[in-house]
Parts: C-alpha cells; sequence; structure tokens
C-alpha cells in the first residue's frame, strides 16, 4: 500500500515535471499496428479499449487495425496466428491474455519476427515461468501494459468506508459491514481489485466484509445476490454501511437491490462501481453511487504511445518492460471533466501526444486524470 | 423294506404292491428331508435376508449421511455466496435418490434457504443433519445446516419383494428337490428293489431262484448281487432240497415220495393201450438180523449193495426205488405178460442174492418180491404199491425168498386179513374168542396130566378162526398183552373147574407171546390171577418159543426165574424148528421140552426123526428136563416115542382142543370108560392145524 501510494507519488511528480504536449516527428514513419480485440462488439470496455487506441493512432501516425474475436478464444487464437502469418507482417501486434489464449500467438511471433504487446492480461502461472520476463526466450514479446486494479480496489473500499465512518454507520456491534461483490474468482483483473477491497478492510479494524459475493460481472446477479444479501443481513441484525462492487453493472444490481429493500441509496447506504461507464456517472450525479473507479480503457491509447515511442528509439524498457498504469476515481467532484469524454466517447480530444516520455525519460509516463484532463481540447473541438 | 403305514401311502397302494412300497420308500425320504431341506431353506434365506436388511437399513444411513456431507460440501459456497438458486439445484440433484422423502438447507439464521419434498412422507421416516461449513484461505465458517428426511420404506419394499422372490425359489428349489429325489430314488431304489421283489415273487410262485436283473455299481447293485448270489445258493440248497425230498440219502436212490409222482407219470403217458405195468416190492429178508450182526453202518453198506445191483439189474426204462429201511421197488412200464413180469421179478431176486462180502464174511441176502402187474391205463394204477404189498405179505410170510404174484386168491386173504384186523375190537368186546383145551397125555399111564389152553376166534362171519391166522394180527394191532391176560384169566377160571371136578391135578399150559418174557410185571400179574381165582400157581405150565429168549436173553432169562419162583412149569414150545441150540436147554431155566411135531409126523417110518427124537430125549434125561411130544396122531407114534424114552405126548390121536366144557366131559368119559387107548374123536371140527400144539 505503501509502495503503490509511493509510485503514484512519484509518477505524479514525474507528471508534473514532465512538460506536456510534444509533437509527433514530421518524420516519424508510419506504424502499423493489429490490435485483436478478445472482447465481444459492444462490450464497453473493450470497444472503447479498442477506440481509444485507434483515436490515438490518429494523433500518433500509427494505423490501428482491430480485430475482434468475439469473447471466442479460439477465434482470438486463429486471429492473432493469422496475423503472424501474413506476408506484410505488421510492425505491432497487440494482445490481451485473457484465460492465457494469447501464449501461442506470442510463440508464433516470436518465430516469425513479429513484435508483442501484452495488453491488460499478461503472462501469468505456469506461462510467465516457462516463458520468463519479456524480451528474453521471447525476444520479440516486447513487454505488457496493464492497470493497477489493487489500488483501484483499495480506493473505492476506503472511499466507502469514509463515508460510513462519517456518517455513523455501525451496526449494533459497533463495527462497519459491508458487502463485496466481485466479478469472479479465476480472472486476474478480477482477483487485483478484490485483493484492494482486502488491503483497504484489513487495514480498518472496524470494518467487516461480510460476504464477498460474486455476480459474473452482470448487473442481474448482483442485484439478486445483493437482495439475499441485506434480506440475511436484515435477520443477522445487521445494518449494511457500503456494497463494494467490482463494476459499474454490478453496482447498478446493488442500487436496485438496495432500492427494493427498502433502502435509499446515498443516503442509507454507498455504493462503489469500476468502469466509468456511462451509467455509473449518471447514477454519480443523481447521488445515488459514490464513485465509480476506472479509465483503464485508455490502455489502449497508451499502448499506442508507448509503441510510438519505442518506434522512434524511447523504448520504454528503460524503465520497465512491465508499464503498469494507476486508474482514477470519478466522483461528483470531477464528473463534469470527463462525463463528455465518455458519454460521447469522444477520444480524439484527447491529445495523445502530450503522453510522449520525455528524451532521456524513455519509459515515465504520466497517464493520471489529472493529466488526461489537462490536455483535453474543449468540447466539440478538433483537438490541437 | 419299509413301508409306512399311516395313510400318507395309501392311495398309493392300490397299484402294484412293490411299486408301493418302493414308492413309500421315496416317499418316506421326502417327507424326512424336504421339510427340514424347506425349512432350512427359509430359515437361512430370511435370516441371510433380515441381516442383509439391517445391513441396508445401516448402509442407507451411512449414505444419506455421506450425501449430507457432500451435498453439505457442495451447497457450502452457494449458500455462503448467496446464490441461493444453486443452492435449490443442488439440493434438487438429490431428489432422484429414491430414499430422500424431503431436504432442506438452513442459513446460518435458520432460515431456509432451500426446501425440497419428494413425496408425502411415508412410514419409517429418519433424518440426519450436518452443518454447511464455509471455507476458503482466509476463513472458516459454519454456513448453514442441511437437513435430509428419508424412509425406509424403498428398502422395506425391497427386502418384502426378495424375501418373496426367495420364498418363491425356495418352494421352486423344494420342489425340483423332491422331484429330483423321486426321480433318482425310483431310479436309485425303487428300481432295483421292484426288481429284487419281482424275482422274490416269481421265486415264491413256483419255488425256483430267479436272480434280479440290476446292473448298477452302487450299494443297490452289490446288494442285488449278494442277494443273487443268495438265490444262486437258495436255487442250489432248493434243487438239493427237492432231491432230497425226493431221494434217499443213502442210496441216491428215488424215495416214497417220488413214487407217487412217478405212478401218476405212469398212468398219464400210458403208450400203448394194452401196455402192462410190473410193480416189484421188493423187501429184504432178515435185514434187521444183519444191522444187529454187523452193525449199522454194514446195514447201510449192504443196502447200497443192493442198490447198485437193483440199478445193474435194470434197463434204462426201468424205474428203482427205496421206500425205506430194507423196502425196495422197481417199475418195469411195459412187460409183455405176467409171465415176463415174473420173470423179470425172478431175475431181480437172482441179482439181489448174490453174496456181499461184509466184515470179511460172505452174506448171503435174500429177498422177496409181491409183484403186481396192471394196464397202464388202470384207474388202479395209484393202488400199485398197496397191491404189491399184498402179495410181498404173502411171500413173506408163506414163502420168503420168492417171488408172490397178486391175484385173487391173495386179495381175497388180504381183504379176509384187513377185516379181521379190523374186527379185533368187536371180537374182544363181544367175547369172541374162545379157549379151547388139548389135553397132554402120560404115555405110559395114559392119564391126562395138563390141558393146554389154545385160543380161539368164533368170528360171527367167519366162523371159528385158528391163532396162526390171526394172531399175527392181534399183535401187530398191540393187542397180544390183553388176550394173553385173557387167555390167563381164561385157563384159572378152568383150573378152578378142574379141581371142582376131582381133578385137582391136571395142570394148565398157556402160550406166552415173546413180548411177554420181557414184561416184568408178569409174573405178578400171574400170581394176583391165580390168587383171585384160589388156584395154585405151580397148576400153571408156561410155553415159549426159542425166538422168544434169543431176542431179549437177559430180560427172558430173570422174567422165567421169577415164574419159575412162583412155582409155574416152564416149557419150551416147537423145538427144534428154530434155531434149536443146545446151550439155551442149559442156560434158560427150563422144565419142560415140546418136541416139534415136525419131528413126529414121519415117526416110525423115518429112522433120522428117530435119532433126532432119541438124541433130544438122552439130552433131556441128562439135563432133567421133561420132554413131551406134539403132534401125536397114531399108535405107533405113542409106542416110538415110549421106546424112545419120551414120556408124554399131545395130538389128535387123544383129543382135538375143544371148549372147556366138552373137554371136561371128555375127562369124565376117559375116567369112566376103558379105552384109554382109543382117542375120542373131537366134537368139534378141526379148522386149522394146531398153532401151538
Amino acid at each position: 500500500m505503501r509502495f503503490l501510494r509511493i509510485l503514484l507519488a512519484v509518477s505524479l511528480a514525474c507528471g508534473v515535471l514532465t512538460p506536456a504536449g510534444r509533437g509527433v516527428a514530421a518524420d516519424a514513419r508510419p506504424l502499423n499496428i493489429v490490435f485483436v480485440n478478445p472482447g465481444k462488439t459492444g462490450e464497453v470496455y473493450w470497444d472503447m479499449v479498442s477506440q481509444t487506441m485507434q483515436a490515438a493512432g490518429r494523433k500518433l501516425n500509427a494505423k490501428v487495425e482491430v480485430l475482434t474475436s468475439e469473447r471466442n478464444y479460439r477465434t482470438m487464437q486463429e486471429l492473432g496466428l493469422g496475423v503472424v502469418a501474413r506476408a506484410e507482417k505488421p510492425d505491432f501486434l497487440i494482445l490481451s491474455n485473457e484465460e492465457s489464449a494469447a501464449v501461442p500467438i506470442v510463440e508464433a511471433a516470436e518465430a516469425a519476427g513479429v513484435k508483442t504487446l501484452l495488453l491488460s492480461n499478461t503472462l501469468i502461472g505456469e506461462d510467465a515461468a516457462r516463458l520468463g520476463p519479456p524480451r528474453q526466450k521471447l525476444r520479440t514479446w516486447l513487454g505488457d501494459i496493464t492497470t493497477d486494479l489493487t489500488t483501484a480496489g483499495a480506493r473505492m473500499a476506503n472511499a466507502l468506508i469514509g463515508a460510513a465512518r462519517a456518517a455513523k454507520w455501525q451496526s449494533p456491534d459497533g463495527r462497519i459491514h459491508i458487502l463485496g461483490i466481485g466479478g469472479d474468482e479465476i480472472t486476474p483483473a478480477s482477483i487485483a481489485r478484490n485483493a484492494g477491497l482486502d488491503l483497504a478492510v484489513a487495514a480498518a479494524s472496524d470494518v467487516v466484509v461480510d460476504r464477498m459475493l460474486f455476480a459474473n460481472w452482470t448487473q442481474s446477479e448482483a442485484e439478486h445476490v445483493t437482495a439475499n444479501y441485506l434480506s440475511w443481513a436484515s435477520r443477522k441484525g445487521i445494518r449494511p454501511a457500503g456494497i463494494w462492487a467490482g463494476n459499474d453493472p454490478m453496482a447498478l444490481g446493488a442500487l436496485h437491490a438496495a432500492a427494493s429493500a427498502g433502502l435509499s441509496p446515498g443516503r442509507d447506504i454507498q455504493v462503489v462501481g469500476l468502469n466509468w461507464s456511462e451509467d455509473a456517472l449518471r447514477e454519480i450525479k443523481a447521488g445515488r453511487l459514490l464513485l465509480t473507479d476506472g479509465g483503464h480503457f485508455l490502455l489502449g491509447g497508451w499502448s499506442i504511445v508507448l509503441l510510438r515511442d519505442y518506434a522512434d528509439g524511447c523504448d520504454f524498457a528503460a524503465a520497465s518492460t512491465h508499464v503498469e498504469v494507476k486508474t482514477s476515481a470519478i466522483t461528483r467532484d470531477n464528473l463534469i471533466s470527463v462525463s463528455d469524454l465518455i458519454g460521447n466517447r469522444a477520444f480524439d480530444r484527447i491529445d495523445f501526444t502530450r503522453f510522449r516520455a520525455k528524451a532521456g525519460g524513455c519509459g515515465h509516463y504520466d497517464f493520471s486524470v489529472a493529466a488526461l484532463i489537462s490536455s483535453l481540447s474543449p468540447p466539440n473541438g478538433g483537438g490541437e | 423294506m419299509m413301508r409306512k403305514g399311516d395313510g400318507v401311502s395309501e392311495p398309493d397302494r392300490t397299484g402294484q404292491p412293490k411299486r408301493a412300497a418302493s414308492r413309500s420308500v421315496v416317499r418316506a425320504m421326502i417327507w424326512a428331508t424336504v421339510p427340514v431341506l424347506l425349512l432350512v431353506q427359509l430359515l437361512a434365506s430370511a435370516g441371510v435376508e433380515v441381516s442383509s436388511f439391517w445391513s441396508q437399513i445401516r448402509q442407507l444411513d451411512a449414505r444419506i449421511a455421506r450425501v449430507a456431507d457432500s451435498r453439505a460440501e457442495l451447497i457450502a459456497e452457494p449458500l455462503w455466496k448467496m446464490r441461493y438458486e444453486q443452492v435449490t439445484s443442488v439440493l434438487n440433484e438429490i431428489m432422484h435418490d429414491e430414499s430422500i422423502a424431503a431436504a432442506a438447507v438452513y442459513d446460518d439464521t435458520g432460515v431456509a434457504i432451500a426446501r425440497v419434498m419428494a413425496r408425502p412422507t411415508g412410514q419409517a421416516v429418519a433424518e440426519v443433519s450436518r452443518p454447511i461449513k464455509y471455507s476458503n484461505g482466509n476463513m472458516a465458517v459454519q454456513a448453514g445446516r442441511i437437513a435430509i428426511a428419508y424412509s425406509y420404506t424403498t428398502l422395506y419394499a425391497d427386502t418384502g419383494s426378495r424375501l418373496v422372490l426367495l420364498l418363491v425359489v425356495g418352494l421352486l428349489a423344494t420342489l425340483a428337490t423332491m422331484v429330483a429325489m423321486r426321480i433318482s430314488a425310483n431310479i436309485f431304489i425303487g428300481r432295483p428293489l421292484a426288481a429284487m421283489m419281482s424275482a422274490i415273487q416269481r421265486s415264491k410262485q413256483d419255488g425256483r431262484a430267479y436272480p434280479a436283473d440290476v446292473h448298477s455299481s452302487n450299494e443297490f447293485g452289490q446288494l442285488a448281487r449278494a442277494f443273487n448270489a443268495m438265490q444262486h445258493t437258495t436255487s442250489g440248497a432248493l434243487d438239493r432240497l427237492g432231491h432230497m425230498a425226493s431221494h434217499d440219502p443213502l442210496t441216491g436212490l428215488p424215495n416214497r415220495r417220488s413214487l407217487t409222482e412217478r405212478l401218476v407219470v405212469l398212468s398219464s403217458h400210458a403208450g400203448s393201450h394194452d401196455a402192462l405195468v410190473a410193480f416189484c416190492f421188493i423187501d429184504l429178508d432178515d435185514f434187521k438180523g444183519i444191522n444187529d450182526t454187523f452193525g449199522h453202518d454194514a446195514g447201510d453198506k449192504f443196502l447200497i449193495h443192493i442198490s447198485e445191483r437193483l440199478r445193474g439189474a435194470v434197463e434204462a426204462e426201468d424205474w428203482v426205488a427205496r421206500l425205506g429201511g430194507d423196502e425196495f421197488v422197481v417199475i418195469r412200464p411195459e412187460v409183455r405178460d405176467e409171465a415176463a413180469a415174473q420173470a423179470f421179478a425172478r431175475r431181480l431176486l437172482d441179482a439181489i442174492s448174490e453174496p456181499i462180502r461184509l466184515h470179511d464174511k460172505l452174506v448171503m441176502p435174500r429177498a422177496s418180491i409181491g409183484l403186481a402187474v396192471r394196464h397202464a391205463d388202470d384207474p388202479e394204477l395209484s393202488h400199485l404199491p398197496a397191491l404189491a404189498d399184498i402179495a410181498l405179505y404173502h411171500a413173506k410170510s408163506k414163502a420168503p425168498g420168492t417171488v408172490a404174484v397178486l391175484n385173487e386168491a391173495l386179495q381175497r386173504e388180504y381183504r379176509r386179513r384187513r377185516d379181521l384186523e379190523l374186527a379185533i375190537p368187536a371180537g374182544f368186546a363181544e367175547g369172541q374168542f374162545e379157549v379151547w383145551y388139548q389135553s397132554q397125555v402120560d404115555l405110559e399111564s395114559q392119564s391126562v396130566v395138563c390141558l393146554e389152553a389154545l385160543i380161539r376166534w368164533r368170528h360171527p362171519e367167519h366162523g371159528i378162526i385158528g391163532p396162526g391166522e390171526f394172531l399175527p394180527l392181534i399183535e401187530r394191532s398191540g393187542n397180544n398183552v390183553r388176550l394173553t391176560r385173557y387167555v390167563l384169566t381164561d385157563a384159572c377160571r378152568s383150573l378152578q373147574r378142574l379141581a371142582a371136578a376131582g381133578k385137582p391135578h391136571i395142570r394148565i399150559a398157556i402160550n406166552l407171546p415173546p413180548s411177554e418174557l420181557a414184561d416184568h410185571s408178569l409174573a405178578g400179574e400171574i400170581r394176583e390171577t391165580c390168587e383171585r381165582f384160589g388156584v395154585a400157581p405151580s397148576s400153571l405150565e408156561l410155553e415159549i418159543t426159542e425166538g422168544s429168549l434169543i431176542n431179549n436173553i437177559a430180560s427172558a432169562s430173570e422174567t422165567l426165574r421169577r415164574l419159575r419162583r412162583l412155582g409155574a412149569t416152564i416149557a419150551l414150545d416147537d423145538f427144534g424148528t428154530g434155531y434149536s441150540s443146545l446151550a439155551h436147554l442149559r442156560r434158560f431155566p427150563l422144565d419142560k421140552v415140546k418136541i416139534d411135531k415136525a419131528f413126529i409126523s414121519e415117526i416110525p417110518a423115518s429112522a433120522e426123526d428117530k435119532a433126532i427124537v432119541g438124541v433130544i430125549a438122552s439130552l433131556a434125561d441128562t439135563l432133567g428136563l421133561t420132554l413131551i411130544a406134539e403132534g401125536i396122531e397114531r399108535a405107533e407114534q405113542v409106542l416110538a416115542m415110549r421106546e424112545i424114552g419120551v414120556r408124554f405126548g399131545q395130538g389128535y390121536l387123544y383129543q382135538r382142543p375143544q371148549p372147556l366144557d366138552a373137554a371136561l366131559r371128555w375127562l369124565d368119559g376117559r375116567a369112566t370108560g376103558e379105552g384109554a387107548a382109543n382117542p375120542a374123536l373131537a366134537d368139534s371140527p378141526s379148522v386149522v392145524p394146531e398153532f401151538a400144539a
């Protein structure tokens, strides 16, 4: 936790110290980048990843080709292997190692000499042990760019705890009772968030997570389990103080369940979510949702920034081949600044050139929400 | 063989007896084993089933407990994570188990999260309850509780149906066992027994021994073999027995029994209408003497010799048998005529008469043959033995050592003899026996010194019969003693009469049959009778024959001594005709010797007879014995006797035997008249030659 805070502080400091807005060299050669999207068309997060990737490509002279595998990992592998087998090999291939399905593609790319970057999900477990760190056994695997979701989870929990303490929503046992709703128990993205919740609660002796329930990332299941929890809690004589949801849809389900149980979210109970979804922003605006953490869909844009720098000779490996990007919380306070960006998916408003590494500082980036907000051109504006 | 006496086997006993008998063995076996088998089988299977039932109950308990545990494990996470629909579906899965009636899951607040019920709870519901524990890496809590209600109904039903099945199977097995037992018992027991019973029945029917037709090698086969061996032995024994029954063991000849069968065969196989059957009844003369002299072993040997000779003397178609003792029969089935039959019989006699060596002594066998000849189809053929016996009787009594042929005369004689024999009791009862008296005369003084009592039978049909004819019949009918007593009594009464008539000096002589000499009570009886009539025993003379002495020397001597002590005179009768042992004259206590009339009749013509009588006279004189000559019929005989020295005489010259009254009258007449030398003619006719005079 402390390490994370230090890291956050350092990044913020860097961001502050680094002069923003550096144009792309005119002579910079155009890049050919292919992204095999593991998600479904219409799946908000992965759509937004692709959209930010393409918006960044437009700013950084990179042609970004997005192939959608429609949540079918076999399709994903076929698409990736097809790209590797192309006669005209792309400069970079961006993959997400969901369910470890990207490993054969990474290995094939190594054989074909195609450079790869893992986004959002990197090698884990046995694969990590077998293939080692980037650029060693797999020389063309440049590295990975992931989000620090543990910090996000902790931040969400702390917000809940703070609000509950302020409102004195202790149960008869004198403790603050929270419900946790996780997406699943196996994916690294979910595990990291849940770990953040645990870290935060472990640090607060007056807080107890009654249950960590799992709702498959879906609103309806979250509503169902929340209803069950609330019923149980009332039988147990517990005063539920907050609901921690691993993403926004589940947070919305929890809101509905709480309302159905006769509670008034925002006044009787606080709910937090993650993803910066439009619905979440609306609920924040309505005062029912405490916050939504996220912004990690910007990994798409940030990955193009890294590859542009790499192609231009400023290798992010100078700092680390593992690039971890912090998320940020949207509350009622900063809601206005980002609501248009997200609501209209106006990612071209972001000036991605301002996020490139400064000379001599390769691998050091400031992807904070403050830097983002300051990089934005006014709404409806064509950018710089 | 066992046979059940109760009514169980009764209905089956209408068939063949042996089948019913063998069946009853099988029945008894089945009744003895099948109920036990059935009971044991039912008890065993019921026991197994009950124990299996309890073990299934325990298994069910354990299984439901395991189900509860495994469900609790499966349910823990969805329960803890509040996926109640999953809890319900997991709980629903266990309802496939038919034993489970209902199940429920409660959370840690005690509220039923899920509840499923399969069917209305029947009887025997058990319940198991298990805590639901949830744990992950960080924590372990009791998330709730699972409760399962289950029933033993299916177990009861299963056990019941299995019991019914076992019962049915047991009954079927018992039925099969019964059938198998019946079949195998019929094959292995009934059949061999029936075979043996059949053999026994057949054996019973015709007396022959039949083997049982059993070929198995088991115990019944062994039994049957033993039975057959026994049958074989029995068969041999029966054959031997049959042979023994029909054959004489000594000579191997057919016996009397065979004779009857033989006659039946002869009559049924009569060849030509006029074929004659010759029946020879052979009796050895004096076989008793041979036995007495040489012993019974030699007698047997003698008989064997005779039988061999008879066998040798006949043709193949002839038939020889030994009827017993010294009696043989030879039958020649076809003879030409009676003469040929006689010739055949004589040849048999010749064959028998060859000398036989016994104990280094040559014995001359002698036999008499009674021959009867009849047509083969004669209805009287079966009487042949009796007819031949008549002839034999005649031969033996009239001419021993000869062949007598049965003829009308012999048959008449036989019938008369038989009539007389049958009339003996009536003769005694009606006083038909009479004692006649013949005087014995002093040849010198011509005075009567003694009267000899002679028995006569005044038969209502046949008239006066002499003792020679009827005494053998009396003896044979066992009336000897009675007759002797009769004569004795009459003699005593006559002595009284003589005394009354003034002739007390005249004595009376009585003939004693040989059997009387063996009777020790005779002396006492004579004394008693004499006392009764008041006469002196010394007035009695007792005449005995040599034969009676020979047969019983010691006893006879003793009796004679007693009689002499009474004062009676003992006379030896018929001297010269029998053994005529001079030693007897010395050895026995005799007073008087009567010279047989055979020596007298030719005197004085025969010089030899005169010489013999002379020798006897001188011997008697030497021994102090009184001599009397029998059969004096002529005056010259009297003269001759007086010359020789014979003092007394008896005979028709003086007096024929007469009833007492006549005799007394005759005595009175002699006393008054002078004609002592003129013997009076007897007024009673002499019927037969004198037996004892």
